[in-house]
C-alpha cells in the first residue's frame, strides 16, 4: 500500500535523508522511529510528494502521490497539526477538507463527534489547544474514508487519555485491513500501536520488520575463561560485543548472523573455553532503538549502508549488520550510550 | 469516546470504485470559500466596499466636479484597486503563512490546479467588485443628479472596459506577487511599495514613468489608448506575466518543509 525505495535528499549538500525504503501492508501499524531531527518527517513528505526527493521513489497504493486522482480517498494524512487556519473554526476546516475530497457534509458532523470535538466545533482553531488541534488534524485525514494514514507525531500534545483513544483507533483502522504509517519519536507509543517498525537514525533506516521479530532476542551472552582472548577473537571476526559487569560478553545477533554455533565455532578455533552460551531474555524496544541509533550515530557518513536490501515486512527483521559492527564504540557499554541517545532524544 | 463508536469509524469502507479526478469547479468552490469564510477575511471584504464607497464621495463633495459617468467609474475603479488586490494576494500567500499547504497540497497534489482555481475565485472576485462598484457608481450619479448637479451619464463600451480591466489589471498584479513571494507580510508590503517606488523614480526618468511604472495602467481607465499600447503591453508582461509564471514555477517546485 505505502512503499518508499531508496528516498534520499539533502539540504545544501547535508544530508537528511539517505537511502531510505519503507514498505506498509494493508491490515498493519507501521512505527516510524527515531530521534527528533532524524528524517522521519523528510521522509513522509517526500512519500506524500510535499517534498521532492533527490533519489528514490515512492509509490501509494502503486502510484506515486502525485499522481493519484484524488488522494485525500486513498491516503489521509496528518503532518502537523499546527498547521491550521487559526481564524477559521474546526468545523469550517473540516467542511473545506470534506468539500475538496467530495465526500458528504453529514460526516463532518461524525467525524467531530467521533474525536470529542462536537461542542468546540464553532470555535477558532487558534483557541485550541494543541491536543485538540491533534484531534481536528485526526477528523481532517479520515474525512475522505481512506484505505491508508500517514501520520506524522500523532500523539503529540495528546493527553493519556487522548494516546489511548487514538491507539484503539489506529488498531481497529488496521484491523479492518486499513494500513498505516505513523512517525513517533516515544517509544511507548510506537510499542503500544505498531505492529511493524522501521527505526530511522541520521536518515538512514538501521532497522525494520516486525515488532515481535525484531524485540525477540537479538543477543547472545557469552562468557568465557579468558575474555581477553575472546574479545579479540570476536573483533577479529567484526562481531559486535558490549561487556558486562560480571565479565560476560553481550554479542549482537546482527539480525541473525551470528548465532550460537557461530559463536561456539569461534570459540574453538580460538581454543577459548566457554562457561556460558545462551540467549539473553527478549529485547525491550528501548534497547533495541539504543542499540540501532548508535551504532548508527558514531558511523561518519550515510555512505556505507547497506543498499538495496528488502526492507519488506514479509522480509523478516532486519538490523543492519555493517553498521553494527562498524561501532567503534562497542565497548563503551550500554548505559553510557543509552544516556547519550536519550539526550538526543530529548532534543 | 467510547470503543464501539471508534470501530465504526475506523471502518474502511470498502473502495467499490476508483477515485475520480477532483473537478476544477470543486477546486474553486473549495478556493472559494477559504477567500471568504474567515473573519479576516470578511473585514477585508467590508473594507473594499468601504474604500470603494467613500472614493464616490469626493465628488458629491467636491464643489466644481465634472459628473460624468465616467468619472465616477474612475472614483470606484481606484477605490477598488486599493485593498481587492490584497485580497487576491492573500489567497495565494495565506496558506503559506498558515502552513495549509501541507494539507492543500496533499488534497491536490497537482499544484498548479489549486493556483489556477485561485486565479478563477480572483477573476471572480473582480467580478463582484467591479459589479459591486458600478452599482456604487450608478447611485453616486443618481445622487447627483437629485442633488440638482449637471450630469452626463452617457457611457460607452470603452469606457466599461476600461473600468473592468484596469481592476483586473491591478488585481492580477496582487495575485501575481502573491504567487511569487509566497509570504503574505512581504507580499502586501511589496504592493505598496513598489508602486510608490516607481512612481518617485518616475519624476525624474520618463523611462521609467512611461513604461515600468504601473500608472501607466490609468491610461486604460481613461480609455486614452492611443500611442500607449506598447507601454501598456510592457507594464502587464512585467508586472503580471513575469511574476505570475515564476511564482507559478516556484510553487510547483517547492519543497514544503
Amino acid at each position: 500500500m505505502i512503499t518508499a525505495t531508496a528516498l534520499s535528499k539533502s539540504y545544501n549538500t547535508t544530508p537528511v535523508v539517505s537511502n531510505v525504503s519503507l514498505h506498509c501492508e494493508p491490515g498493519t501499524v507501521t512505527g516510524f522511529l527515531g530521534a527528533n531531527g532524524a528524517g522521519k518527517s523528510t521522509t513522509l513528505k517526500m512519500i506524500l510528494g510535499l517534498v521532492r526527493p533527490d533519489q528514490g521513489t515512492a509509490t501509494v497504493d502503486g502510484r506515486p502521490f502525485v499522481e493519484l486522482p484524488n488522494p485525500g480517498q486513498i491516503v489521509g494524512t496528518l503532518l502537523d497539526a499546527s498547521a491550521m487556519h487559526a481564524g477559521r473554526s474546526g468545523r469550517s476546516t473540516l467542511m473545506i477538507a470534506s468539500q475538496m475530497c467530495g465526500v458528504s457534509q453529514g460526516r463532518v458532523d461524525y467525524l467531530l463527534d467521533l474525536v470529542g470535538l462536537a461542542d468546540a466545533a464553532d470555535k477558532r482553531v487558534g483557541q485550541y489547544s494543541l491536543g485538540m488541534r491533534q484531534r481536528l488534524g485526526i477528523a481532517q485525514a479520515l474525512v475522505g474514508e481512506p484505505a491508508a494514514l500517514i501520520l506524522d507525531e500523532p500523539a503529540n500534545g495528546l493527553d493519556p487519555e487522548g494516546i489511548a483513544w487514538m491507539r484503539t483507533l489506529l488498531r481497529d483502522f488496521a484491523d479492518d485491513g486499513g494500513t498505516v504509517l505513523l512517525s513517533s519519536h516515544l517509544l511507548a507509543e510506537v510499542h503500544a500501536t505498531a505492529d511493524h517498525l522501521v527505526v530511522i537514525s541520521g536518515g538512514t533506516v538501521v532497522a525494520a520488520g516486525r515488532l515481535d521479530e525484531l524485540l525477540a532476542s537479538s543477543t547472545i551472552i557469552v562468557a568465557s575463561l579468558d575474555p581477553l582472548a575472546f574479545a579479540e577473537a570476536l573483533m577479529t571476526a567484526g562481531i559486535h560485543y558490549v561487556t558486562g559487569p560480571d565479565g560476560a560478553f553481550t554479542v549482537d545477533t546482527a539480525g541473525g548472523h551470528v548465532t550460537t554455533e557461530v559463536l561456539a565455532q569461534l570459540a574453538h578455533d580460538h581454543q577459548v573455553l566457554l562457561t556460558e552460551l545462551r540467549h539473553s531474555k527478549s529485547n525491550e524496544l528501548e534497547d533495541l532503538f539504543f542499540s540501532v541509533t548508535t551504532a548508527s550515530n558514531s558511523t561518519t557518513s550515510g555512505a556505507d549502508v547497506a543498499a538495496g536490501t528488502d526492507h519488506g515486512a514479509t522480509g523478516g527483521p532486519r538490523v543492519d549488520p555493517t553498521r553494527v559492527a562498524s561501532n567503534p564504540h562497542a565497548d563503551l557499554g550500554v548505559e553510557a550510550a543509552r544516556e547519550t541517545s536519550s539526550k538526543d532524544a530529548a532534543a | 469516546m467510547t470503543a464501539s463508536l471508534t470501530t465504526r469509524t475506523a471502518a474502511v469502507d470498502a473502495i467499490s470504485s476508483r477515485p475520480r479526478p477532483i473537478p476544477f469547479i470543486r477546486l474553486v468552490r473549495v478556493e472559494w470559500t477559504k477567500a471568504t469564510d474567515t473573519r479576516a477575511a470578511r473585514w477585508l471584504l467590508t473594507l473594499v466596499a468601504l474604500s470603494t464607497t467613500a472614493m464616490l464621495l469626493v465628488p458629491l463633495a467636491a464643489p466644481d466636479f465634472e459628473h460624468t459617468y465616467g468619472s465616477y467609474l474612475v472614483g470606484a475603479a481606484l477605490g477598488l484597486s486599493v485593498l481587492l488586490p490584497v485580497v487576491a494576494t492573500l489567497l495565494f500567500t495565506s496558506e503559506w503563512s498558515q502552513g495549509t499547504t501541507i494539507t492543500t497540497f496533499t488534497q491536490e497534489p497537482r499544484r498548479i490546479r489549486v493556483l489556477n482555481a485561485k486565479l478563477a475565485v480572483s477573476v471572480l472576485l473582480t467580478c463582484g467588485g467591479t459589479i459591486f462598484g458600478a452599482a456604487v457608481a450608478t447611485a453616486g450619479i443618481g445622487i447627483a443628479t437629485a442633488s440638482g448637479n449637471v450630469v452626463d451619464a452617457n457611457l460607452s463600451i470603452g469606457v466599461i472596459a476600461g473600468y473592468l480591466l484596469f481592476v483586473l489589471l491591478n488585481v492580477l498584479a496582487g495575485v501575481a506577487l502573491g504567487a511569487l513571494l509566497q509570504n503574505s507580510a512581504a507580499a502586501i508590503t511589496a504592493q505598496f511599495v513598489l508602486p510608490a517606488t516607481f512612481a518617485t523614480l518616475g519624476t525624474t526618468s520618463h523611462f521609467v514613468s512611461n513604461w515600468i511604472d504601473i500608472s501607466t495602467w490609468s491610461w486604460i481607465l481613461e480609455n486614452d489608448w492611443a500611442g500607449h499600447v506598447p507601454q501598456i503591453a510592457f507594464s502587464i508582461i512585467l508586472w503580471i506575466a513575469l511574476p505570475l509564471s515564476s511564482g507559478y514555477a516556484r510553487t510547483v517546485r517547492r519543497d514544503i518543509a
